[in-house]
């Protein structure tokens, strides 16, 4: 029966937090709008043709003639470089894809057993994709007219003259949309589980509470099922925020999602149980509010989700060093930017502190907390 | 034979029982569904509740009458198992509410003074969770045919009227179909046609064989429903019994009002208090007292006292304005015993 009491109350507790609408906007709605405004207005990589890099050491008809042929190429913007400026401009993010035809390629094309040499940028799955199929339909195009100028000619077409080899590249390149959606993620989580005090300190100034508390329904019951309803709306907010920055700008999970799922179920739980304090110390509903909003904000801006901190004054250094968003962030950017997993060093200190926030925090509330 | 003693022995000892309390002995003496003895709540240096006591007989309606502060509400409390006593026990069917809080609010159903709901659920959504506290419960459609709110299941409870969120407050004392039911000062703030209508439920319940025990500040409400009345002031119990023994205390059968006005003057200055003492020696007056601007007169011969009354005022002068009768009401009663209304 208490299995029973709880569920009715998480459930309970899910359809009202689903219909908080304030809730929502200053949570998910704040996020989203962030990331979409942040997404459009600076995109960095607006364009949809292919950087294509090319590197001619062969310097033959052949290769002038397949070098016309791409830059004809609307899908392509053809630059031409030395291997050295071409694959350094492929790391440094400029490129797509790098295309070498090597020196003989002119004469081995003419064999009939020649070799492209292609360097992808692995670290972006979907332009890979968009420049492998580039250079495949590419090189299908030029096998294709040399089987058919061989069968004019009367001879033996060879199933296809030009291979690749392909080699993929890793770039790191981090566009701003990149940097700021874990702190996106971070900012949400902390909007939607910081006023959770505020709710239950005007559940007891209503009254809600005493009526409650009439009922078999244990105070623990109470307590567990509204921090796991608060939870799987955060996580689930997190979610549509995440698949709304890979939809629609390409932002890509490098790292874990099991890593990424239980740094923001921490973090959730660490900022949630912060919002306890809150309710525990403050004696009206309004009161909570206010003290909420009031850490919310320097939280917001001093943490990293907007903007890097590591610029900042000195005077705020420990100021910012204090704040639990700080290493919620970069937590989340190490495993979604730099593709951490739950075995990175750098990913532990952030949860370790995390932990420690989280338990100084339930000791604190759930001593000074008034039921009634 | 042995296996049908097990049987019956097993069913009446419930987990509860088996803790190491009492079992209240006026529970097994006079079947009394709840037991009050010496109860006592302090805020400080108040004194919230003073020394209560008092028992309640199954299937009856039982109201605690008294005006605002008396305490009624924590007394409530303290069966209700949502507030702790100072001092003496209190007991719902034997089971010491104290130790056996969980226990005590499976089986009693309790309306609040002011039943505040969560205002992101519907009707029924609230009617379903608070079911879902207790083992069996009754479904929202059939809650909300009792006291007659069906087709508000899915309104929000700031859009409800006051006398409906009342009744709705009383759907949620009823979820578990309780046989014990704690109503706090049901009818404040209600139309008289909801008072109505909550008196006919109220009575409704105890015809089903339900307990209930009501607090309240009105006398009507006492008077018309109630089987035993536990009369509260400043925290203490003044008086305890029927409707009709509290009301004979008086020894009254009739309660006479008018003013009396010297000449002109104003009947303040006719100095009603100057004439008490020889009304009271009026034939058939049991007790004269001076309300607001008029002269109380209780008298268990109205005829009798009417008569002198008349012969007495012509006799001094004064004149008689405003006279009325009325049959002794529990207010009367207060007023005997405190010197003040009810609604003071």
């Amino acid at each position: 029966m208490t299995m029973k009491a709880f569920g009715a109350m998480f459930w309970a507790g899910v359809t009202m937090l689903r219909r908080d609408r304030v809730l929502l906007i200053t949570s998910l709605g704040l996020a989203l709008i962030s990331i979409l405004v942040f997404g459009w207005l600076f995109t960095s990589n607006g364009a949809t043709a292919l950087n294509l890099g090319v590197v001619d050491q062969d310097h033959t008809a052949v290769t002038s003639q397949l070098i016309t042929g791409l830059k004809k190429n609307s899908a392509l913007k053809v630059y031409q470089g030395t291997q050295s400026e071409e694959t350094q401009a492929l790391s440094d993010g400029h490129r797509g894809a790098v295309i070498v035809m090597p020196a003989n390629f002119g004469a081995d094309f003419a064999w009939g057993h020649a070799t492209l040499q292609v360097y992808y940028d692995q670290s972006s799955p979907i332009e890979e994709a968009i420049a492998h199929a580039a250079v495949q339909s590419i090189v299908a195009n030029l096998n294709q007219s040399m089987q058919s100028a061989q069968s004019a000619q009367g001879g033996h077409a060879a199933a296809s003259v030009v291979t690749l080899h392909e080699q993929a590249v890793s770039v790191r390149s981090l566009r701003q949309i990149d940097w700021l959606t874990p702190g996106m993620v971070g900012m949400l989580l902390m909007w939607a589980n910081l006023t959770v005090g505020a709710l239950l300190v005007g559940w007891r100034q209503q009254g809600i509470l005493r009526r409650l508390a009439a009922t078999p329904l244990r105070p623990g019951a109470l307590v567990g099922s509204q921090i796991l309803a608060r939870l799987a709306l955060s996580l689930t907010q997190g979610i549509v925020l995440l698949a709304v920055a890979m939809m629609l700008f390409k932002v890509q999970v490098v790292g874990s999602w099991l890593a990424l799922l239980a740094t923001m179920t921490l973090g959730s739980l660490t900022l949630l149980s912060i919002g306890f304090v809150i309710g525990a110390f403050a004696r009206t509903e309004s009161v909570a509010q206010a003290i909420s909003t009031l850490i919310s904000f320097p939280m917001m801006f001093l943490s990293g989700s907007y903007f890097p901190t590591d610029n900042a004054p000195a005077f705020l250094a420990p100021v910012i060093k204090a704040l639990p968003l700080s290493y919620l962030n970069d937590a989340l950017r190490q495993i979604i930017n730099n593709g951490a997993d739950l075995t990175a060093p750098a990913v532990h200190g952030d949860l370790l502190i995390l932990a420690a926030w989280l338990l100084v925090a339930l000791l604190l509330s759930t001593r000074a907390f008034r039921w009634a | 034979m042995a296996s049908t003693a097990n049987v019956l022995h097993t069913a009446q000892a419930t987990p509860e029982a088996h803790q190491t309390d009492e079992i209240d002995q006026a529970h097994q003496a006079h079947q009394a569904r709840v037991s009050v003895r010496h109860l006592t709540k302090r805020y400080g240096r108040f004194t919230a509740v003073n020394d209560v006591s008092f028992e309640i007989r199954r299937g009856e309606i039982f109201g605690i009458l008294g005006p605002n502060g008396a305490g009624k509400t924590t007394t409530l409390e303290i069966l209700e198992g949502i507030r702790t006593a100072d001092g003496g026990e209190a007991f719902v069917d034997g089971l010491n509410v104290r130790r056996n809080r969980r226990a005590v609010q499976r089986r009693i159903g309790v309306q609040l003074q002011a039943t505040t709901l969560f205002p992101e659920l519907t009707v029924r959504e609230t009617l379903r969770l608070f079911g879902a506290f207790y083992p069996h419960a009754l479904s929202p459609e059939e809650l909300l045919r009792e006291v007659a709110l069906e087709d508000k299941a899915r309104a929000f409870p700031q859009n409800l009227s006051g006398g409906q969120r009342q009744r709705l407050a009383l759907a949620l004392a009823l979820v578990n179909d309780p046989t014990l039911v704690f109503l706090d000062e049901p009818t404040t703030g209600l139309d008289p046609q909801s008072r109505h209508m909550l008196w006919d439920t109220v009575l409704r319940l105890r015809e089903r064989g339900k307990t209930i025990v009501l607090t309240t500040h009105f006398m009507d409400e006492a008077q018309t429903l109630c089987d035993h009345i536990a009369i509260l002031d400043s925290g203490a119990i003044i008086a305890q019994d029927t409707p009709t023994g509290l009301i004979g205390m008086l020894g009254a059968s009739a309660a006479i009002e008018c003013e009396l006005r010297a000449g002109n003057a104003t009947p303040n200055e006719a100095n009603i208090a100057g004439h008490l003492a020889a009304i009271r020696t009026l034939p058939a007056v049991t007790d004269a007292r001076e309300g607001a601007a008029h002269a109380l007169i209780y008298t268990d011969n109205v005829e009798q006292t009417l008569v002198a009354l008349f012969q007495f005022a012509s006799q001094r002068g004064l004149t008689i304005d405003h006279l009325q009768t009325h049959a002794p009401t529990l207010e009367d009663v207060f007023l005997k015993l405190t010197g003040r209304g009810l609604r003071e």
